[in-house]
């Protein structure tokens, strides 16, 4: 059974206008995406940015509202739960932000913010609190004695590492890295991206990455989807997604990749040349007449795509 | 434009009723009725007189029924019987309203005169002695209560050096239409003025010398300053063009600080105007005129700040979006 | 293990040094400001003599009427001489600043528990609670709260020191609930209160445990400010006769001597010392106050 499975998902915002303030259209960030999760597996939501990736993850954990569909959390649907339903399913879903400046509290220290859900659904002594703390900080690589720091004295990189460990204080089953590493220098981002990957297996980890950017994607996911304007445009394994691009748009978004090859940097303007050539006469292929693109079909027995 | 005027008018509609309908609430709490109005010195009614004088001012009637007979004398001007003076309301209020505008018209006019000059010298001239006196004068401005700096101006000016006189609206010997008239006016509302306005200044002190300079260091500014402007042309044509607009639109709000003002000024200075009236009225506990006063101030105040948001969506556009 | 405890302690030293608590900024500050020092020292000096007065003074010879000590001008038994009942002016003004001080702290307190938490609920939620909180708040600003005040203060049946200290209190948070609204409503939109929301925090616990206490600096700033004004408007409501209940002298008590012309000039020192009092507390807590909001921003910091 897979852990997670989004069925036509959809997150709508009202457009409000007119004297009385009647609700005249909606913003359709999220318009009916189906996607499942695996267990162990890492599974990449990729597009430009305002293509309602990050509403779908925060729609996942319960920080957007839901308009329609069904969140299928090993088999339990979680959009339809009231809250008090919902909260026991808290400590399996997780999340990490993309700002580590701006997602931790800066007054609070690391032992405080690392305990807070501890605080929520355990019962410890302090001794036994400040332990487990100890053991996280340890885990992500911190010196133990930085538990009564504030986040202002750590680095970007040490700050996201606060942040994974907080997620992991429950031992959740599935996490949602909403962009981890793109507030990050580049120099850290490996270093991050690598760490995950190593809890990823130590503690059965099930990740839902959002990201744009494409290389991340490529190192980090077994699985990947495309999201286009809130909706799927191809979906498939990442070597499908990266060597067999089907969608107009996933080949324009895979040709944008900046080439680091000098010798073939003409024939990749050749590719993107054609790809625009193909763009622009087979446009109603991808696209109808709204230019909304189309459900997703199958092609093969992982990969989908958005076609007519 | 248009839409944001009609809005914010029409916001104005349910507030006016809501506070009808607490102050109607209050004075159905408060002591006191037409009956006893009417049965003042005759502490031997019968009930049955009683009765009847209930029925005959409808005080049987459901609450809603009694509202809205209120509501409807109340938007004609009518606001029924005092019962100490035993005349209508809106007589008492006659030669007082006039007092108190004037008051509080010179009260603005004198607060901008002295604060509008003060906030611009102490703006462009950051950090001179000139600035400092101002931010300090200001500083006093803010912290005095007003009741205790216009009792202090009282005794100063009025008792220990006896320039001014120390209360009333005017010498009744004088007569009216003649300069001995307005001049004993203009005599009577000096200190009330002064003591308000004096301490009114603050507000836009503060915030013209802040404007002026957080728009110093604009970029509109810096190129007007390359171009060759001037340097008081800069503040006159550019500067000040933008800071003083706002003040405009901030006379509305003051009518809520004016307000409470003239209750602590008119009963220092014993100046006859509504302020003084409504301590007089709720120490005889005369609360058809308490009802009156506080539903006319309370209307004045809904109506100057729709007035202050409407010119100020006109000054500044960015206002209109919310 | 004994070892691991004595280092944890020092650690949390260690840490607290590093990160100066807003307590020791505001005190930095103060130290550094001359004027902002001395009105502490002196207003200090008040507070004491004023809550310590009853140890020295007689309150009961305060309350006593004594027709043969009416009207006395300032002598070395009677320091500030003595009123219409032939009462001490010295001994009551101690008093009265005791009862003005302790009303001013007790609606400072209540009112700004309610602004926060009113403030704190519209901000926190957002959307349609933020909407009909905010239009009830627009509401309750234009109303002339004086004039309610005062209305109140009259019709209230069994009227104490506690219901005016709750009448006021209901008119005093207007602007504190707005301006903690503004603050948190772009509090909300940063990522920490997601990740609490996420990790399972209740939303009282999120509004007063993480929000609050990005909040606090702007709360004390706002609390000192409008200590001085709470003081202003009780002695003013008692000065025109709405304060205090009879019995209860207040510094505006005091000053009420006033509205009648033979005192305010030839009877000075009944009224005057209160006046003067009461001007010079303001400016002192307004200085400590200008001092706590230098120190509550970085950038306006002298020290």
């Amino acid at each position: 059974m897979s852990l997670l499975k989004v069925n036509d998902l959809k997150v709508h915002y009202p457009i409000r206008g007119g004297f009385f303030r009647r609700v005249v259209d909606h913003v359709r960030a999220v318009d009916g995406i189906s996607f499942e999760l695996q267990p162990g597996e890492t599974y990449g939501l990729v597009g430009e940015s305002g293509c309602g990736k990050t509403t779908s993850g925060r729609a996942i954990i319960g920080l957007n509202k839901v308009t329609s569909g069904e969140l299928l959390f090993e088999g339990k649907d979680l959009s339809s739960m009231g809250r008090v339903e919902r909260r026991k399913y808290t400590r399996d879903i997780q999340m990490i932000f993309q700002d580590p400046y701006s997602s931790l509290n800066v007054r609070k220290n690391v032992l405080n913010i690392i305990a807070e859900p501890l605080r929520n659904f355990e019962r410890l002594s302090p001794k036994e609190e400040l332990l487990r703390v100890q053991e996280l900080v340890a885990r992500v690589g911190l010196s133990p004695e930085s538990i009564y720091k504030y986040p202002h004295q750590f680095s970007g990189g040490q700050r996201q590492r606060i942040g994974i460990a907080r997620a992991l204080t429950l031992n959740p089953k599935l996490i949602i890295a909403d962009e981890p590493v793109s507030a990050l220098d580049v120099s850290v981002q490996a270093q991050v991206l690598n760490f995950m990957q190593e809890i990823q297996d130590e503690f059965n980890l099930t990740y839902l990455f959002i990201s744009h950017d494409l290389g991340i994607i490529q190192h980090m996911c077994d699985r990947i989807g495309i999201m286009y304007r809130g909706r799927f445009v191809e979906e498939g394994t990442a070597d499908e997604i990266y060597s067999n691009p089907q969608h107009v748009y996933t080949k324009r978004l895979i040709a944008a990749i900046p080439e680091m090859n000098p010798e073939k940097r003409f024939e990749k303007m050749h590719l993107r040349q054609a790809i625009n050539q193909e763009y622009q006469t087979d446009y109603n292929n991808y696209f109808d007449k709204d230019g909304r693109m189309f459900d997703l079909k199958k092609i093969s027995d992982t990969h989908s795509v958005a076609m007519q | 434009m248009f839409k944001f005027i009609l809005r914010r008018s029409l916001i104005m509609i349910p507030q006016l009723i809501l506070l009808s309908l607490i102050i109607f609430m209050l004075a159905k709490a408060m002591p006191g009725d037409a009956v006893t109005g009417a049965f003042q010195g005759n502490p031997d009614a019968t009930p049955e007189q009683i009765e009847k004088i209930r029925e005959k001012f409808g005080l049987n009637d459901p609450w809603y029924v009694q509202y809205g007979r209120w509501i409807g004398k109340a938007v004609q001007g009518d606001f029924g019987m005092s019962y100490m003076h035993q005349q209508p309301v809106t007589n008492l209020l006659g030669g007082r309203v006039e007092n108190t505008v004037l008051l509080s018209l010179f009260t603005l006019v004198v607060t901008y005169l002295i604060a509008i000059p003060l906030g611009i010298v102490a703006g462009r001239w950051t950090d001179t002695w000139a600035d400092k006196m101002i931010v300090t004068y200001n500083y006093f401005a803010f912290a005095t209560p007003l009741f205790v700096f216009a009792l202090l101006m009282l005794y100063v000016f009025a008792f220990v050096l006896g320039w001014f006189p120390s209360g009333g609206s005017v010498d009744i010997r004088t007569e009216v239409g003649t300069w001995d008239y307005v001049v004993d006016k203009a005599k009577h509302l000096f200190l009330p003025v002064m003591s308000s306005a004096l301490l009114a200044t603050y507000g836009t002190v503060q915030y013209l010398r802040n404007d002026i300079i957080d728009q110093k260091i604009n970029d509109y500014v810096k190129t007007a300053r390359a171009k060759g402007v001037p340097e008081g042309k800069v503040y006159t044509r550019h500067i000040l063009r933008n800071s003083l607009l706002p003040i405009a639109a901030f006379l509305g709000y003051e009518i809520t600080g004016l307000i409470s003002g003239s209750v602590f000024i008119e009963w220092i200075y014993s100046y006859p105007g509504l302020g003084q009236l409504f301590i007089q009225s709720i120490n005889l506990r005369d609360f058809t005129v308490v009802t009156a006063l506080v539903m006319i101030s309370g209307a004045a105040v809904i109506i100057g700040t729709m007035l202050s948001d409407i010119i100020l969506s006109i000054v500044d556009p960015r206002i209109r979006i919310e | 293990m004994t070892h691991q405890i004595i280092d944890e302690k020092k650690l949390i030293a260690q840490e607290k040094l590093n990160n100066p608590s807003l307590m020791r900024t505001i005190w930095r500050e103060i130290k550094n400001d001359k004027m902002a020092l001395g009105s502490l020292i002196l207003f200090t000096i008040i507070v004491l003599t004023a809550y310590l007065s009853p140890l020295f003074i007689d309150q009961t010879a305060l309350t006593r009427v004594n027709f043969l000590n009416v009207w006395k001008p300032p002598s070395l038994d009677n320091w500030l001489g003595t009123d219409d009942g032939g009462r001490d002016v010295f001994g009551q003004l101690m008093i009265g600043t005791r009862n003005s001080l302790t009303i001013g702290v007790c609606v400072t307190v209540l009112s700004g528990l309610f602004g926060l938490t009113y403030g704190l609920i519209s901000g926190y939620y957002g959307g349609t609670v933020d909407n009909v909180l905010m239009r009830i708040l627009e509401f309750l600003m234009v109303l002339p709260s004086l004039m309610f005040i005062i209305v109140f203060v009259v019709i209230v049946p069994n009227y104490n020191v506690v219901t005016f200290i709750l009448i006021m209190s209901a008119f005093a948070w207007f602007g504190k609930a707005r301006l903690i609204r503004s603050k948190a409503i772009s509090e909300r939109e940063r990522d920490y209160i997601n990740a609490s929301k996420t990790l399972g925090t209740p939303g009282w616990k999120i509004m007063f445990f993480e929000m609050f206490p990005n909040l606090s600096s702007l709360v004390i700033v706002n609390m000192t400010l409008t200590l001085a004004n709470n003081i202003g408007l009780e002695t003013g409501l008692s000065f025109l006769g709405f304060g205090l209940p009879a019995g209860t002298p207040s510094l505006g008590t005091l000053i009420s001597f006033a509205t009648n012309p033979d005192i305010v000039k030839n009877k000075w020192w009944a009224w005057l010392p209160a006046a003067l009092l009461i001007l010079v507390m303001m400016l002192c807590i307004n200085y400590i106050g200008q001092a706590v909001k230098r120190a509550s921003d970085a950038r306006q910091r002298l020290a």
